[in-house]
């Protein structure tokens, strides 16, 4: 890393006068696309927002600095005006298009979609400016800044060094890192309490910030604006430099943009349709068979060439103490007439029933009973059909998954749901953002843990392989890692879906010791859906069955499991 | 023996560098930023083979102060964007010794910052709207001076037309040409109906032309881009069958001819068509038609401007003797070039008076002239330009 | 009238031109943004059959067979591979659409063509008159909505596409070949792009990029539609009339984008679009 910012450095320092003045002229413009195109990749890399749009914001802060100078005219008045548009134009529509695309429910297909019909709209705009914004010819003559080319290049370069560093530096961030999580999976991060579409939206806008001021600053060099400038087919080249430079790399972006755009400019003279083909040809094959691009397999060969060198980061784990308000607040959960139908199927019917702090509740029943569902229905307000659910006191009435985690409930989910990019103390990093708000500079480097998460990691070896990403641990620590970071939330109800599930014997003799404590020593509420009917005699204070949607048996472990109906109901025999 | 015939062979070889050193002297560039893609890219390759017939005839007749022509052609996508691009790889990778080319007004708009910027004269071959000034540049096409009142006057004398409707592509040809058409239809007591525009690629006039049926013009005169805006007007304005006296004034005869019947009766006021009579057209049709044979493009009011551009750039660099660009910006202004269109000399504040040819497309895709003027003065264009 | 002569026939256009790009999404969910691309194919089959002076009615089975043979090779090489992968089909199909218009290129050269209009004329309709060409159009966009329609409800390879459109790994347990129905779907979803692509080419002109600009407003209509021709063509009637009401009264600019703008707020308000949920 080092040494790529000290050759890059170089180059901006002594290319001006290596170079021929065209040649020079032609990379000030590629490094104001790489700009742009390191917006791309912070969106689509790291954070998974496939966007055609970052030319819009290009092409408004471009336009902004055009308008503004051809018709009110050059001093440092109207400088700062026309910057400050380029700054906040491109930051009010990018909140637009980002609460356009990004709310609960929202599909990545349809963030893609608003993506690609905004710089539509913004060319189209351009064009019924008529002769004030110019229309088709755009907009020539105007005054700008009396620079020159070497100038630009030393400025320009210098910028996007800064904010390529900048990019580094936000990307390994602990905000970073949330990103990835958003990118890896939403709906995990969603149970966590975070508001992945407020994310996303102020994301979008800030990095549209960034975009305008590349395009202010291709005004202010190019003298010309036109209307291709903020189009989808710009936005589109942008997406295809990231993707052959290799998405969620930075520096792969960065130099396939400066690299494919400057060979384009010498080419575009000479065989301008072939190299098209060629840059459309790799482009497919990239996507198809190399979806990382380019970049990935220059590292492994560098690696390999100047040998591995890895630098294990230092993490210290520190203990939270104990909450001084944990005796006062109470855990209560109430369920009282919940349904769910999906049109005439009904699904739960008429459930009812309350659990409080210090109680371990299994859930049984057969497949198909509905289980899951009410897990559903109790941890995303929006989800049942009628009843209501109150989570410590407050109705989740409408509310999304993301303020019922908030109000203190924490879901574990069947197939273990954690973050499969990350390391496993980012993962359990994360899950503690609502109290410790992330960084937006800093790396991980210290995580603080409740008791209940602490005594979770330790005992399960966690703690052995806290730079291990997420994606090569084994099923059963997977599922522990999970229930640390639902922990890491601090829940006082937690919901467990099959937690059991996959778990050698000793495994699961752990995690049941880890229930029961959780219920009887941290006075959490604890619901677990089970079939292992051994394991539900073994640790629960109380067991609910389900039958066909509706409450059979709530009762003490021993009546329920006891009693026949349990037995006929799984072993499927007659019931009326 | 064998020293001496290392020596003999070192020394031939030497001999034969030096001469051919002296032969390959390095020939003088004409950069062509040209509308390969795009809304021109009908009429651009027409635009191409009259440079190359004029840089083949002076090149077989000795070149220009002994040395040889050479073209180097650009793509600039007819716009703006890609003019920026062209203009920059002509004149800073390329470095050639003079632009001489047609296009629209959007792309020449943006290239001229870059001319100033590499200080290389520029002669502009495409008619346009009018007052574009630069100290690098110079025009031998016409501007709405010349070619909007005959067909005005035609309408409003033959058709007894007092309402107009405008059609045109939103860019500064189009606007200019439309603002200058209204100012005279007003000024000769003429009403403007209308006045609609679509952006240079906009394909889809079907609303404009409903609003043209419902406004009951007389007659309707347009000015779309070149090339491709014309022809899909057109097309779509006779499938709906719309008749009345149809003026366009940015269309040419290689486009008319490939509208095919569509074209039959529109008006076209030009300053070439290939029905001139006389020996300098007759010579350049045959050279063009000898070097091109069935490739060849029917040349245009666009294409034959370039044809004599180069010889206008020859006379000047040979009067100025030298290619320097102060130099032949001072002498473009002082030849006079002889060509198809006759004499023409850019003696008019960059600018030059032409005959113009009020026409009328035939069936068969060719042009009956109605009435000529000769040497129509181009009016006040750069009164700021020395 | 005219005007809603106007509406009626852009809606007939729409429509004709988003059908290929609904039949693919509907059934292989994916977006194929190379359908652009296959509509310049198709426009220039009808300029080869201007160029050897052949009937111009024979241009429109030549433009389907050729988005056909064309679309079999494309749903092997490109599609296959990514049908878990939609985000990175609709990059790949983009990649496809730039290769084929530069190998259009390279072939026929980059300028603006012409293809022969194989009607002209007016016709007198309802007390005006209006082009004869552009009520054809209508009329084929009608046919061809009846016949995909009978196709769906009463063939096999209806039903089983009906099945995978439901249900995909239901219907390939109950021993459906899912591969051969997407590989065909595919190929007619790219025909009906070539056969679009003839058919708007007397309109306007034939060029390497013709089918970018219909491409974006096929795909926010499929995207509004959802599944079903009907509600297609529901949505070409009411996007396509706003288009032309607001080019008339507006500006035919701000028309361009009337569609773009208003399906994505009908996105935003019902994700289901106008389709059934």
């Amino acid at each position: 890393m080092v040494s790529s910012v000290m050759g890059a450095a170089l180059l901006v320092a002594t290319g001006p006068l290596i170079l021929d003045t065209y040649s020079v002229s032609i990379l000030v413009r590629a490094f104001l696309y790489a700009l742009a195109a390191l917006t791309v990749d912070v969106l689509w890399g790291y954070t998974g927002i496939l966007t055609f749009g970052q030319a819009a914001y290009f092409g408004i802060g471009a336009y902004a600095a055009a308008l503004i100078f051809t018709h009110v005219g050059f001093d440092w008045s109207t400088i700062l005006l026309a910057a400050g548009l380029a700054i906040v134009a491109p930051a009010l529509a990018g909140l637009v298009v980002g609460w356009l695309s990004f709310y609960p429910g929202s599909t990545p297909l349809y963030a893609s979609v608003v993506s690609l019909a905004f710089p539509i709209v913004v060319t189209q705009m351009i064009f019924s400016g008529g002769t004030f914004s110019g229309s088709s010819s755009g907009l020539v003559g105007y005054e700008v800044f009396d620079l020159s080319i070497e100038a630009w290049f030393r400025i320009v370069g210098g910028v996007l060094l800064l904010a390529a560093g900048a990019a580094y530096m936000f990307v390994n961030s602990e905000m970073g890192r949330l990103l990835v999580a958003i990118r890896d999976n939403e709906m995990r991060c969603a149970y966590l309490g975070i508001d992945a579409p407020r994310v996303k939206i102020l994301l979008t806008a800030a990095l549209a910030t960034i975009a305008g001021l590349a395009g202010f600053g291709y005004a202010n060099f190019s003298g010309v604006v036109a209307p291709e400038i903020a189009g989808f087919v710009f936005g589109t080249e942008l997406v295809i430099y990231v993707a052959l430079g290799g998405r969620g790399t930075l520096v792969g972006p960065l130099a396939g943009t400066v690299l494919i755009d400057t060979a384009s400019s010498y080419l575009s003279g000479d065989l301008p349709y072939v190299w098209q083909l060629i840059v459309g040809l790799v482009f497919i094959v990239v996507i198809v068979a190399l979806p990382n691009g380019f970049t990935p397999l220059f590292s492994r060969l560098w690696r390999a060439i100047i040998g591995r060198r890895g630098r294990p980061r230092h993490l210290a784990v520190v203990l939270e103490s104990p909450r001084m308000d944990a005796a006062t607040t109470t855990a209560t959960l109430e369920i009282v007439g919940v349904a769910k139908s999906f049109g005439s199927l009904k699904v739960l019917q008429d459930i009812t029933l309350s659990v409080v702090d210090g109680e371990l509740v299994s859930l049984v029943g057969p497949n198909g009973a509905g289980k899951t569902t009410l897990l559903r229905c109790i941890s995303d307000g929006r989800e049942r059909s009628s009843g209501t659910v109150r989570v410590n006191g407050e109705d989740i009435q409408g509310l999304p998954p993301n303020r019922v985690a908030r109000l203190g409930l924490g879901r574990k989910f069947q197939t273990a749901a954690v973050f499969e990019s990350l390391t496993v103390a980012e993962c359990l990093r994360i899950a503690g953002v609502l109290r410790y708000r992330p960084s937006l500079t800093r790396p991980l480097h210290v995580l603080h843990l409740p008791e209940a998460a602490r005594a979770v990691v330790e005992t399960t070896g966690l703690v052995n392989v806290l730079s291990r990403q997420a994606r090569l641990l084994p099923h059963g620590q997977k599922q522990a890692l999970e229930l640390a970071m639902v922990l890491a939330l601090e829940p006082k109800i937690v919901l467990l879906d099959e937690p059991t599930a996959g778990l050698t014997s000793a495994e699961r003799r752990r995690i049941g010791h880890i229930l029961t404590e959780l219920a009887s020593r941290h006075r959490l509420a604890v619901i677990l859906v089970e079939h292992d009917l051994d394991f539900v005699r073994e640790i629960s204070s109380r067991v609910v069955v389900l039958h066909q949607g509706r409450i059979l048996l709530d009762g003490p472990v021993d009546e329920v499991v006891g009693s026949r109906l349990i037995r006929d109901i799984y072993a499927g025999s007659s019931h009326d | 023996m064998h020293r001496g015939l290392q020596i003999g062979t070192t020394a031939a070889l030497f001999g034969f560098a030096l001469a051919g050193a002296a032969l390959a002297q390095n020939p003088i560039k004409i950069g062509i930023p040209v509308g390969l893609s795009g809304a021109n890219s009908v009429v651009a390759p027409s635009v191409v083979q009259s440079a190359e017939l004029a840089v083949e005839e002076i090149n077989n007749a000795g070149g220009v102060l002994g040395r040889k022509l050479a073209l180097e052609v650009a793509d600039d996508g007819s716009g703006a964007a890609g003019a920026q691009k062209a203009f920059d790889s002509l004149i800073f990778q390329k470095k050639v010794d003079v632009l001489i080319s047609m296009e629209t007004s959007a792309a020449r708009n943006a290239g001229l910052p870059i001319v100033q910027r590499g200080k290389t004269p520029f002669i502009y071959t495409s008619f346009y709207e009018g007052r574009s000034c630069n100290p690098y540049m110079y025009v031998n096409a016409w501007v709405p001076e010349q070619q909007v009142p005959p067909i005005v006057d035609q309408f409003m004398a033959a058709n007894n037309a007092k309402s107009f409707f405008l059609i045109g592509s939103d860019y500064a040809f189009g606007r200019g040409m439309l603002q200058f058409t209204r100012a005279y239809i007003e000024k000769k007591g003429g009403k403007v109906v209308g006045e609609e525009y679509l952006p240079m690629e906009g394909t889809d006039w079907t609303s404009i032309i409903s609003k043209l049926r419902a406004s009951g013009a007389d007659a309707l005169i347009t000015s779309t881009a070149g090339g491709a805006p014309n022809v899909t007007l057109t097309k779509q304005l006779r499938a709906a069958g719309v008749s009345m006296p149809y003026g366009n004034l940015a269309v040419d005869e290689g486009t008319a001819k490939s509208m095919g019947a569509d074209a039959t009766g529109i008006f076209i006021s030009a300053s070439y068509v290939t029905s001139i009579d006389t020996p300098a057209n007759a010579k350049f049709m045959a050279a063009m038609k000898a070097k091109f044979g069935n490739d060849l493009k029917t040349p245009n009011d666009l294409s034959v401007p370039e044809y004599e551009a180069v010889y206008a750039y020859k006379a000047a660099v040979e009067k100025a003797g030298s290619t320097k660009a102060d130099g032949v910006i001072k002498s473009l202004a002082e030849v006079a070039v002889d060509g198809p269109r006759g004499t023409i000399k850019m003696d008019k504040e960059r600018h030059a008076p032409l005959t113009m040819y009020l026409g009328q497309v035939e069936a068969d895709g060719s042009v009956k002239v109605i009435k000529g003027f000769k040497d129509v003065d181009p009016g006040e264009q750069c009164p700021n330009l020395k | 009238m005219t005007l809603l002569l106007d509406v009626v026939t852009t809606a007939g256009v729409l429509f004709t031109v988003a059908m290929g790009l609904l039949v693919v999404f509907g059934v292989l969910k994916i977006i194929n943004f190379a359908h652009g691309a296959f509509l310049t194919v198709g426009g220039y089959a009808a300029l080869v059959t201007t160029k050897f002076g052949v009937s111009a009615w024979l241009a429109w089975p030549l433009a389907f067979a050729s988005g056909g043979v064309l679309g079999v090779v494309v749903e092997r090489l490109v599609v296959r591979p990514l049908y878990a992968r939609p985000l990175d089909a609709i990059l790949a199909t983009w990649g496809l659409g730039i290769v084929i218009s530069q190998v259009i290129t390279l072939w026929f050269g980059r300028e603006v063509q012409f293809a022969q209009s194989p009607l002209s004329g007016t016709v007198a309709i309802l007390g005006d008159t209006y082009s004869l060409y552009r009520l054809t159009l209508l009329g084929v966009s009608v046919g061809l909505g009846l016949i995909f329609a009978g196709l769906i409800e009463g063939t096999r390879l209806g039903l089983a596409a009906r099945a995978v459109i439901m249900n995909e790994d239901l219907a390939r347990g109950l021993g459906i070949d899912t591969r051969r129905v997407r590989l065909l779907t595919f190929v007619i979803g790219c025909g009906l792009a070539a056969l679009a692509g003839a058919l708007i080419t007397p309109l306007s002109s034939v060029d390497p990029n013709m089918g970018v600009p219909w491409l974006i407003n096929a795909f926010m209509l499929v995207m509004v539609a959802g599944a079903s021709f009907f509600s297609l063509a529901l949505a070409s009637l009411i996007l396509g009339g706003a288009q032309v009401v607001v080019s008339t009264f507006v500006s035919p600019i701000l028309g361009g984008m009337t569609i773009v703008l208003f399906a994505a707020v009908v996105l935003r308000l019902r994700p289901a679009g106008f389709g059934r949920d």
